[in-house]
């Protein structure tokens, strides 16, 4: 395999030469960051000794918020998360002080050395008392359209219910780290695992009392980030750098695993009430869903995730009167924060299990109910007001039916289960509408910087982090055809808040269509400045021929006019020839998505560029005697438009449905009433291994489907396929409905655990005993 | 003040290295193996994910000499290995399958097959995915569909969904073993033997802790009576785990894992004989012909990392009121071999475990054996294993069951449930509920109902009580189905069989 393919990075990650945060410096002089963080859930600090832990040999100095020289304030969005809590602490985890070691071991041997005393307050660390209580973050929120009351009021049959959907654990597989090395001056250069260098530099400036410019921040790549370092790559950075400021030497901070789980936020559970209003055919008449979400401790991105929760209430179905509120709620919990799909999982999941419900409730085949509330030409408009102009839904649903034989298998799965009594399929089709853009429409910009050598080998940098979604190839893929170069002559630098300023997070899916878009604009403005000069050059070698500007093509490494394609100048020597003339080689590149608004206020407006459409159709078989379930299949189809790069997109598919399914079925994070995680390591936080995924697993990209006024026709595909692991969670609900013969609503939360299922199961069986499965309940000694 | 010593020797980058702990600054006995590789210059290849041996992201390979010339790999996580435990052995690390062969890139087959099924995204778990790949490309005689679902359970991937990491591992099995290491073991396996010729106790002592590691069980045991307190590791798995966590450093430590008589798996007339250092691994395979239950609940003993190194002989020393495979050792009526210095006994294992990870061991004794008796012809035996995720997780209840029937009745039966209490134990109250009863439904529903007489099991972060306690039932349920006399209420109906 030749190393200049365009595969260099598998190439440095399967030859363990790439390098991560953690990797920088390896066995120089540096010392070793750790974090000391509070024990109580909500207490004031009365008294904190460091004495024994100052005297170990090896620790150099120990940080607490007096000795912070800037403003003590992480929060990006609302100022109300210190960096190190001052007098109060209001989450267990929650860093109080900082230490530098000459060792690892040394630094946290030094951190049990540490004494705090508290006064403890009482807490609220359950969603339900915080809702009680009324402890609202934020004002709540709200979305409304038509008359939904009176349509309810109307609509021959009302369903309503509550659903609780879980937290989720990023467990991306490289912890938060930093690696501060102060510079010249007070400056400070912080090497980190960010999404956000931008909002890192902004609050490592803050905390440490500086100027933007006095700060560099730079991401080579990102062991994984899921939206988990969107924000809280910050605090790290920050501890970092101020121990850094301190020692004046570089100090690395990577969490251990139990740390990470410990302090940083999680996906913000959600308690949601809804109403449903429909008429026999299934069609939903009315709507009305109350959104309630934990943010924790602090603010964060809270009100951004409850929003995309609202905005994605409604899913990929028409809903003409319907009224969606939204509440965000403080406990004294780790803030949550932002994590793929960013509240779009939470808003749909409700969704989805109301129209399963109505399904069962009709004695309708789900996937029908569906199709007959999807979106459609005549009826396109969301609840926000916004337009869907190429709704693929039915196409999908026309093709997913088909090809994944829906509903061959549904009768299959109905004949399995009429024979077998211990054992029950279930299948399950759901859709996902996903859109993109950030709802903080601001946001929605970007930069790069493009630079080109004499010898026509290209340097890209551009404010998009790579954390394995594959954007550094894709915008690779994307400048080669804009220059019409090989890939292979393309390098694309760490991103450096140095060299391209003011960037919003990689986050919303966006990295591609921003980042994209701009390195383009920066390529336009190259060639702008090339095409004069190449007209010139192709003129000399076609004997004074000049053709118009309009002719000439970028392509085959060369530049040549479509009117004669036989007369070219090589790429290097047209770069070569500018350097000559005096003609600048290097370009800033800018874009911003045009049309965006949205009136909170009113809950009104064109929040999105556009929508990324999915669908899935998963199989499961559930053991009813332990509540265990297997995914037997998943067929998915997923429009990704005209797909920059079909190999990293259907990565990001599979990837994201797994990580959906995850959530769904396996990653339950519990707390105690104390505020204290129970599953705070992998042994007791689960995410899927390679023996859960579906023998077979299908994946395909919708065809013919190229998006308009994007970045090479091409949509975003970060998040949306997600959510269709939603289709796993209502199979496995298909087969515990089987075991009471589809008569009986089965009792159903998110995640569906063993637990769950087998609970659910038992709750039928007592429903309708008549079924004949083994005595579980009756007798004492059961337990609750 | 006692003395710093200890010299270890094992190959690394094709060359023999040496670790002097009495001179070596910041490596203490209790190093890991991890941590040790990471600080070598131009060797971050090998990264933490958890340091808790759960992701695999910290996958190596050790390779050792077998008997005669060649050589055994295996993967394990180097953050559950402790330093000296790699004596005598070929540690080989992400950084060793790619090779510069003048100036250029040669990717090991393995690689190849993860670039070329773009099998990557973030990268950060890759180097462990391709040193499992490794493994599985050293071992590949046995590499099928489902061993290769073993092998990789172990690395945890957020990025992926896996799906082309398989893809890539299934073409594994028809590839050449042409690597670089075919040409260079006979070397690898001189210079190893070379170190293993030195069979005295290497003692390790420096400041952050004493290390004991025999080669004979005399100067073990001899140790033992020494060294009362020392803390007994073969695999160490379960105990390096205690160690990542907390800082307790300055203890004694011996190890058995190279001590040769406690290696090897005999067979008896009537028994087999499992030595206290056999992995988990090395008996997994061998219970796949000779006790198939056994076999199916070692599948799911935690990942193939883990079952290379960690033993029987530990999971029943560390006395876990779960231990996957405790409640089968029970119903197969296994014993314990335990000795000291001076003498040699025999405990059965459900008297050997007394109370929560306790032990009847004395101060003075080890392990030294399992031995399982050879099913007679007649019991039928089976083992369960509920957990939360089908691969690398504890159990949430666990069972092994022997049910022997003459003519229709049940005359003898064993139900051994783990996780239900504060130890793996037999269920008495709803084994007396079968007993001289006839094996139906009814009974077996009588025998159900007894359970919750036999437990109040506890709630905690896996499960709740109750849950707990409809698993036990239903896995007797379960078990009556599987081996029902009632052709008319199968578990699974015929015509869905497989």
């Amino acid at each position: 395999m030749a190393e200049d393919s365009t595969y260099t990075d598998l190439l440095l990650h399967v030859t363990g030469e790439a390098v991560f945060t953690g990797d920088r410096y390896a066995g120089s002089k540096m010392l070793y960051g750790k974090v000391v963080t509070s024990t109580e859930a909500n207490a004031r600090i009365k008294s904190m000794d460091i004495t024994r832990a100052l005297n170990l040999p090896g620790v150099c100095c120990i940080l607490s918020a007096g000795d912070i020289p800037g403003e003590n304030q992480l929060g990006t969005v609302i100022a109300d998360e210190y960096c190190l809590a001052p007098a109060a602490v209001t989450f267990r985890g929650q860093a109080i002080a900082l230490i530098a070691a000459e060792s690892r071991e040394t630094a946290e041997e030094a951190a049990g050395l540490i004494r705090i005393s508290y006064e403890p307050l009482e807490p609220v660390t359950d969603l339900e008392t915080a809702m009680m209580k009324n402890m609202l973050i934020a004002p709540q929120r709200r979305i409304v359209r038509g008359d939904p009351q009176t349509a309810l009021g109307k609509a021959p049959h009302v369903l309503n219910g509550r659903l609780a959907t879980g937290s989720q654990e990023h467990w991306y597989l490289e912890t938060q780290s930093a690696l501060a090395v102060p510079g010249e001056g007070s400056g400070m250069k912080v090497f980190t695992s960010s999404q956000a260098p931008s909002e890192t530099q902004m609050v490592v400036a803050r905390v440490l009392g500086l100027r933007k410019n006095q700060v560099e921040v730079e991401v080579n790549r990102i062991g994984g980030g899921f939206g988990g370092k969107e924000t809280q790559a910050n605090h790290v950075a920050a501890w970092a750098a101020l121990l850094a400021r301190v020692t004046r030497l570089p100090v690395r901070l990577q969490l251990r695993r139990t740390d990470d789980q410990r302090i940083t936020g999680k996906r913000h559970r959600f308690i949601s009430d809804y109403t449903i209003g429909f008429d026999d055919s299934g069609k939903i008449l009315a709507y009305r869903i109350a959104l309630n979400a934990d943010a924790g401790a602090a603010t964060d991105l809270s009100m951004a995730i409850l929003e995309r929760a609202m905005l994605h209430a409604d899913n990929a179905y028409f809903l003409s009167d319907v009224e969606i509120l939204g509440r965000a709620y403080r406990t004294n919990l780790p803030s949550n924060t932002a994590f793929r799909g960013f509240g779009g999982p939470q808003g749909m999941a409700v969704i989805e299990q109301a129209i399963d419900r109505v399904a069962r409730f009709l004695g309708k085949d789900a996937a029908s109910v569906r199709q007959v509330n999807f979106y459609t030409p005549s009826h396109q408009t969301t609840p926000y007001g916004q337009i869907l102009p190429d709704n693929h839904l039915q196409t999908m649903f026309d093709r997913l039916v088909i090809s994944a034989q829906y509903f061959e298998r549904r009768k299959r799965s109905d004949d399995f289960n009429s024979r077998n009594r211990y054992f029950k399929k279930g299948i399950a089709l759901t859709p996902v509408k996903f859109g993109i853009s950030f709802t903080t429409s601001h946001l929605n910009q970007a930069g790069a910087l493009v630079s080109v050598y004499t010898d026509g080998s290209v340097v890209v940098n551009h404010g998009g982090t790579e954390m394995g979604q594959g954007l550094h190839e894709k915008i690779r893929t994307i400048a080669a055809k804009e220059f019409g170069i090989d890939p292979s002559t393309i390098t694309i630098t760490p991103t450096n808040t140095t060299k391209v300023p003011n960037t919003p997070p990689t986050a919303a899916s966006s990295g591609s269509d921003l980042n994209g878009m701009a390195v383009k604009n920066a390529i336009d403005s190259l060639k702008k400045r090339l095409i004069p000069l190449a007209i010139g050059e192709l003129a000399n070698r076609n004997g004074g021929i000049s053709r118009a500007a309009e002719t000439i093509t970028f392509n085959d490494n060369s530049i040549f006019s479509g009117s004669d394609p036989g007369v070219r100048i090589p790429f290097p020597a047209l770069c070569h020839k500018a350097f000559l003339k005096q003609i600048s080689l290097s370009s800033t590149g800018y874009y911003s998505t045009p049309g965006l608004f949205f009136d909170r206020e009113k809950g009104e407006g064109v929040p999105f560029h556009y929508f990324a459409y999915g669908m899935a159709v998963s199989e499961v078989m559930v053991d009813l005697l332990t509540g265990e379930h297997t995914l037997l299949r998943c067929d998915i189809l997923h429009d990704t438009g005209r797909s920059i790069h079909e190999q990293i997109d259907r990565g990001q598919i599979t990837g994201g449905f797994i990580q959906g399914a995850g959530w769904c079925t396996l990653g339950e994070i519990k707390w105690d009433k104390n505020g204290s995680l129970l599953t705070d390591g992998p042994d007791t936080y689960k995410i899927p291994t390679i023996g859960d995924i579906p023998s077979i697993f299908r994946i395909d990209l919708l065809e013919n489907a190229p998006c308009k006024g994007t970045i090479h026709s091409s949509k975003a595909v970060g998040e949306p396929p997600f959510m269709l692991g939603l289709s796993v969670w209502l199979a496995i609900k298909d087969a515990i409905s089987a075991s009471g013969n589809h008569e009986t609503e089965p009792e159903y939360t998110l995640p569906a655990t063993g637990e769950v299922i087998l609970k659910s199961i038992e709750d039928i069986i007592k429903r309708c005993p008549a079924k004949g499965l083994p005595p579980l309940e009756g007798e004492g000694g059961e337990g609750s | 003040m006692q003395e710093y010593s200890g010299t270890i020797r094992f190959i690394l980058d094709g060359r023999v290295m040496e670790v002097n702990f009495a001179e070596a600054p910041g490596v203490g006995p209790a190093t890991t193996l991890l941590d040790f590789i990471r600080s070598i210059p131009g060797h971050t290849g090998t990264k933490e994910g958890c340091g808790m041996g759960d992701c695999g992201a910290c996958t190596v390979v050790l390779a050792d000499v077998t008997d005669g010339e060649a050589l055994n790999y295996r993967t394990v996580n180097a953050c559950l290995i402790l330093l000296p435990m790699v004596h005598g052995k070929q540690v080989i690390t992400i950084e060793n399958l790619a090779q510069r062969i003048s100036g250029e890139l040669r990717l090991h087959p393995v690689q190849e097959l993860l670039v070329g099924h773009h099998a990557i995204q973030c990268g950060y778990c890759t180097p462990g995915v391709t040193m499992s790949m490794f493994g599985i490309f050293k071992n590949r005689a046995t590499a099928n569909a489902e061993e290769i679902g073993l092998a990789l359970s172990g690395n945890l991937c957020r990025c992926t969904g896996y799906e082309k990491i398989r893809e890539a591992a299934m073409k594994i099995g028809g590839m050449a073993d042409d690597d670089q290491f075919v040409a260079s073991r006979p070397e690898v396996v001189t210079r190893l033997k070379a170190i293993a010729e030195d069979t005295s106790t290497l003692v390790i002592r420096n400041g952050k802790g004493f290390y004991l590691k025999p080669f004979l069980l005399r100067e073990a045991l001899d140790l033992k009576n020494q060294h009362p307190g020392a803390i007994l590791l073969s695999g160490a798995t379960d105990l390096t785990l205690k160690h990542t966590d907390r800082e307790k450093r300055d203890l004694t430590y011996l190890d058995l894992g190279a001590v040769k008589e406690l290696q090897t798996i005999s067979t008896g007339d009537d028994h087999f004989r499992i030595g206290a250092a056999v992995t988990i691994e090395q008996l997994r395979l061998f219970s796949k012909i000779h006790l198939p239950p056994l076999f199916r609940i070692l599948n799911r003993f935690g990942s193939q990392q883990i079952r290379n190194v960690a033993t029987l002989a530990g999971n029943i020393g560390s006395a876990s009121p779960i231990g996957d495979a405790l409640p089968l050792l029970i119903a197969y009526g296994a014993s314990v071999t335990v000795a000291s210095s001076v003498a040699v006994r025999s405990v059965s294992l459900e008297d050997f475990i007394t109370g929560y990870h306790q032990t009847q061991i004395g101060q003075d004794e080890i392990i030294t054996g399992i031995l399982i008796p050879k099913p007679e012809p007649g019991p039928v035996f089976q083992s369960y294993k509920i957990s939360r995720r089908n691969q690398v997780d504890i159990s949430t209840v666990s069972a092994g069951f022997r049910l022997f029937i003459t003519d229709g009745i049940v005359t003898s039966v064993i139900l051994a449930y783990g996780g239900m209490d504060k130890i793996p134990r037999r269920a008495r109250h709803a084994e007396a509920a079968l007993t001289g009863r006839n094996w139906t439904r009814e009974t077996v529903e009588l025998a159900m109902k007894a359970l919750s007489n036999d437990f109040s099991p506890y709630s905690d972060v896996r499960a709740g009580a109750a849950y707990r306690l409809s698993v036990a039932r239903n896995l007797l349920l379960k078990f009556f189905l599987e081996y029902s006399p009632d052709k008319t209420d199968h578990l699974i109906s015929d015509q869905d069989h497989g």
